[in-house]
């Protein structure tokens, strides 16, 4: 039983997937409450692919390419708030123009004959592919992302439950979204050189939206939701290595099973309250 | 150009569809859900590949599923549907991940599958865009009224939740269907762009539903012959041009619109678009006919092995280009035209180059395809490596003819064996000689100069793996396409990392822990990766295991033009060059005149 438990912790593969896992679970613990509060589901899952123009760019001016993956993906989240602002539409809306016309832009740019071959493969990663650089630079980057969480924390509950207090209290609800999408876009950006783009997607929505249906206050939503992130994260892993299914993929399936037991709790506790009644 | 004829009846028919559906989507906050239904394919692909029906059923039923998931998990709890959304799409694509990695271990055509193209367009697809067409304007008639007041009655969260009714449901499969249907015009990534930016640019400048609508038809179809029309013109793939015609159109029309209220942020959209669409424009093909003979090679391996038997004589376009991803393939106009002007179709076979079947068919094409895969003296059959057991190593120079009879189990990867690249130079001769009797003699000379140095290769190369004992050869590569190669020279492929030769596959924690076990029990020299793909799995297998971590191969392509490795003959002394310097332990490489 013991020997079960350390036997897969003697592979420096499923330690490394361990340790980034369980980072990039706490901080999307926290950032996945506020992209399920403000309903940001589909920056989330698509944001990741604004990066590839970026990316293409960097190639062909010989610039860094996580540095033109990162200016990629910074700028599709700003033109994603300033064109859902402008139209007044839906972020939905928007991120769906703004991403299909710069992944489009991308692919043009990438005929380019001086484009090298699978570009975003450089820079989507593979959870077992982990190494000790993803990890350092999820603890560094994810630490930053939650002390800005933590300094935001007021105004963005604020907004989040009432978008119309914003102005009265003296917060600039564009800057906001701005701050908050930047804030998705630069996990997502460290996230998925360790994870991968589906794993990441499963990662930030999923723990935070089983959260939710255990509890509406937001500090112990967040607490939940990271726990829930890691203990999914770990039982993928294990998964993955006795049953020997895809790793990431595994994590996701654990992720999603977790939701639906959050689901199936919710459900048991409002029959009972409602017998109590 | 009759492919062009095809893909503008394919965009009117869709354009119907799209622009109604893309109202309701717009309206009613449905632009991750159309996303995520188009995404969500994937596991159906892997399903319809691995079972054998086709993708089109595939897709469809994925569809129902995710609409039917979407809908079931919403009504229940008070979920988001953005997250519902989100939730459900991971699930699919992690099933698919699964299903390709786990299960069926698919091969290289999954991917292509994900890729449409209004280049190659047929009357199946069209058919499919006409019902699209009619059950959207069937629907919007009968419902309209249900739709609409539900769409204006929870405008702060429009969703999907809250007591979703039967006439919701029936939004989300009308959505679902033209989201499905546009599939193989576009594409799962840009379907979006077809459906739901015009709409959306629409609807910046009215409110009015009808209004809305017959914009949206109007737009969708306008946009969609423009991009293709651009596509033809500057020679891209006309998804991707179609997207970011769109995206400007909208980017203009919200600047127009809004350049009192903030003229700096418009302009700026407008510029970036304009630059990113100028950046994209540049590389066209020219290349027109000058009396030579014009033919189509699918692989950048296939079309050197042409070029060098052809010789001066032909003209060869080789459709995959070193740089271009073979599993994210897309075809550009000239790939279409060069298929119908050709005179002959030199293809590898198997599921590397499966797409040139529609692309032959769709480009009117009369030329012959020669499946140079198909008579082959050396085949080995797919999935061959075993990653556990230590049986015997295969002797130098032999090869495991059986498996020769399942054709669809026949490994493609052919030509890592040159007896079989000589084979299919001798293949290529035959056929040059029948199209162009005139040039017999000359393809006899090139074509023997080649086979001499084929022979000279593969005798080089034996010689350098003889010089290592049997049980040093021994090696670990990133995807399972290096049998021939192996079988060929001796050398045993202990395991590989990537289950699966698809781009969506994923190794288990399991599997790599056994593939380090096996590595260290046999003695495995090197661990490989590949050229097109991304290398932190080989390499965190390597540094763990402390063996040589051999870089890169050759796999699937050859290398870039301006490198060592971008002729047949250079990849396979790079090939060789690499793999003999891991398992010597870097002391040595291998010459090969």
């Amino acid at each position: 039983m013991i020997d079960a438990i350390f036997e897969p912790l003697s592979y420096g593969i499923t330690l490394r997937a361990l340790a980034e896992i369980t980072l990039i679970g706490i901080v999307s613990g926290a950032i996945g409450c506020w992209i399920v509060l403000y309903e940001l589901s589909y920056s989330a899952e698509s944001l990741a692919h604004g990066l590839f123009p970026g990316l293409v760019a960097a190639a062909l001016i010989g610039a860094p390419l996580l540095l033109g993956g990162a200016v990629g993906i910074l700028i599709a989240a700003i033109l994603v708030v300033v064109a859902g602002r402008m139209a007044g539409e839906s972020p939905d809306t928007a991120i769906a123009v703004v991403i299909t016309s710069l992944f489009g832009a991308g692919v043009l740019m990438a005929l380019s004959p001086d484009s090298p071959a699978g570009l975003q493969g450089l820079l989507f990663g593979d959870l077992l592919g982990t190494t000790v650089t993803d990890i350092l630079v999820a603890a560094v980057i994810g630490s930053a992302v939650l002390v800005a969480l933590w300094l935001l924390h007021e105004r963005l509950l604020a907004v989040g439950f009432d978008p119309g207090s914003g102005p009265a209290l003296g917060v600039p609800v564009g800057v906001l979204n701005l701050i908050l999408l930047g804030l998705v876009a630069t996990t997502i950006l460290v996230a998925v050189q360790g994870l991968g783009n589906l794993l990441v997607a499963a990662i930030l929505v999923g723990p935070a939206a089983a959260a939710r249906l255990l509890t509406r206050r937001v500090w112990p939503m967040m607490l939940a939701a990271g726990a829930v992130a890691v203990t999914a994260g770990v039982a993928g892993i294990y998964a993955s290595y006795y049953l020997k299914t895809a790793a990431g993929a595994s994590v996701v399936i654990a992720l999603v099973l977790c939701y639906l037991l959050a689901a199936a709790a919710a459900q048991l506790r409002d029959r009972t309250a409602a017998v109590r009644h | 150009m009759p492919f062009v004829k095809e893909g503008v009846i394919e965009i009117l028919l869709l354009s119907v569809a799209a622009g109604l559906a893309g109202t309701w989507i717009v309206l009613r906050g449905l632009s991750f859900y159309s996303h995520g239904v188009g995404t969500a394919s994937f596991p159906g692909l892997v399903l319809a590949d691995g079972l054998g029906f086709s993708a089109a059923i595939g897709a469809f039923g994925m569809a129902a599923v995710f609409t039917a998931l979407s809908a079931l998990i919403s009504r229940s709890r008070r979920t988001g549907a953005d997250s519902v959304t989100a939730l459900v799409l991971v699930t699919c694509l992690a099933a698919g991940v699964i299903l390709a990695s786990d299960v069926f271990g698919s091969g290289a055509g999954v991917d292509s599958l994900l890729f449409g193209s209004l280049l190659a367009i047929g009357p199946a697809d069209q058919l499919l865009a006409a019902i699209a067409a009619v059950v959207a304007l069937v629907s919007t008639r009968l419902f309209s009224a249900h739709w609409l007041a539900r769409g204006f009655d929870q405008e702060s969260a429009p969703s999907l939740r809250s007591g979703s009714t039967w006439f919701d449901l029936a939004l989300l499969a009308v959505v679902a269907f033209t989201v499905t249907a546009a599939l193989s015009a576009v594409g799962a990534l840009l379907v979006v762009a077809l459906i739901v930016v015009p709409a959306a640019t629409v609807r910046l400048v009215t409110r009015r539903v009808q209004t809305m609508q017959t914009g949206a038809v109007a737009l969708a179809a306008v946009e969609g012959i423009l991009g293709l029309w651009l596509s033809v013109k500057t020679d891209a793939p006309p998804g991707a041009t179609v997207a970011v015609v769109s995206g400007l159109v909208f980017a203009l029309v919200l600047a127009t619109r809004n350049l009192r209220r903030s003229r700096a942020a418009a302009f700026a959209i407008t510029v970036l678009g304009l630059a990113l669409a100028i950046a994209g424009c540049g590389d066209g093909r020219a290349g027109e006919g000058d009396g030579r003979i014009t033919v189509v090679a699918t692989t950048t391996q296939v079309a050197d092995l042409v070029a060098e038997v052809g010789g001066d004589r032909v003209e060869v376009t080789g459709i995959l280009r070193p740089n271009t991803d073979p599993h994210e393939y897309e075809p550009r106009p000239s790939d279409v035209e060069a298929v119908g002007d050709a005179a002959i179709i030199f293809r590898n076979g198997g599921d590397i180059d499966q797409w040139i079947e529609t692309l032959v068919d769709e480009s009117g094409s009369e030329a012959e395809t020669v499946d140079l895969g198909a008579g082959l003296p050396v085949r080995i059959s797919g999935g061959h490596v075993h990653r556990t057991g230590s049986g015997s190593d295969v002797p130098a120079g032999g090869t495991t003819a059986g498996g020769a009879d399942e054709a669809g189990d026949t490994d493609p990867h052919w030509w890592h064996d040159p007896v079989n690249a000589g084979a299919a130079v001798a293949t290529i001769r035959s056929s040059l000689s029948g199209i162009d009797p005139e040039g017999r003699s000359g393809y006899r000379a090139d074509a023997s100069a080649m086979s001499r140095r084929l022979n000279s290769l593969d005798a080089s190369i034996a010689r350098c793996f003889a010089a290592i004992p049997p049980n040093r050869r021994r090696i670990v590569t990133e995807h399972d396409n290096f049998g021939y190669f192996a079988d060929r020279y001796g050398i045993r492929v202990v395991g590989t990392v990537i289950p699966a030769l698809t781009t969506e596959a994923q190794p288990s924690a399991g599997d790599l822990a056994e593939l380090e076990r096996t590595i260290e029990d046999e003695n495995v020299e090197a661990v490989f990766s590949e050229t097109s793909a991304p290398d932190d799995l080989s390499h965190a297998v390597a540094t763990d295991t402390g063996v040589t971590d051999g870089g890169p191969l050759y796999g699937d392509s050859l290398g870039d033009s301006g490198t060592a490795a971008s002729s047949y003959i250079g990849m396979m002394r790079e090939n060789s060059d690499r793999i003999m310097r891991g398992v010597s332990g870097e002391m040595r490489g291998c010459e090969v005149e």
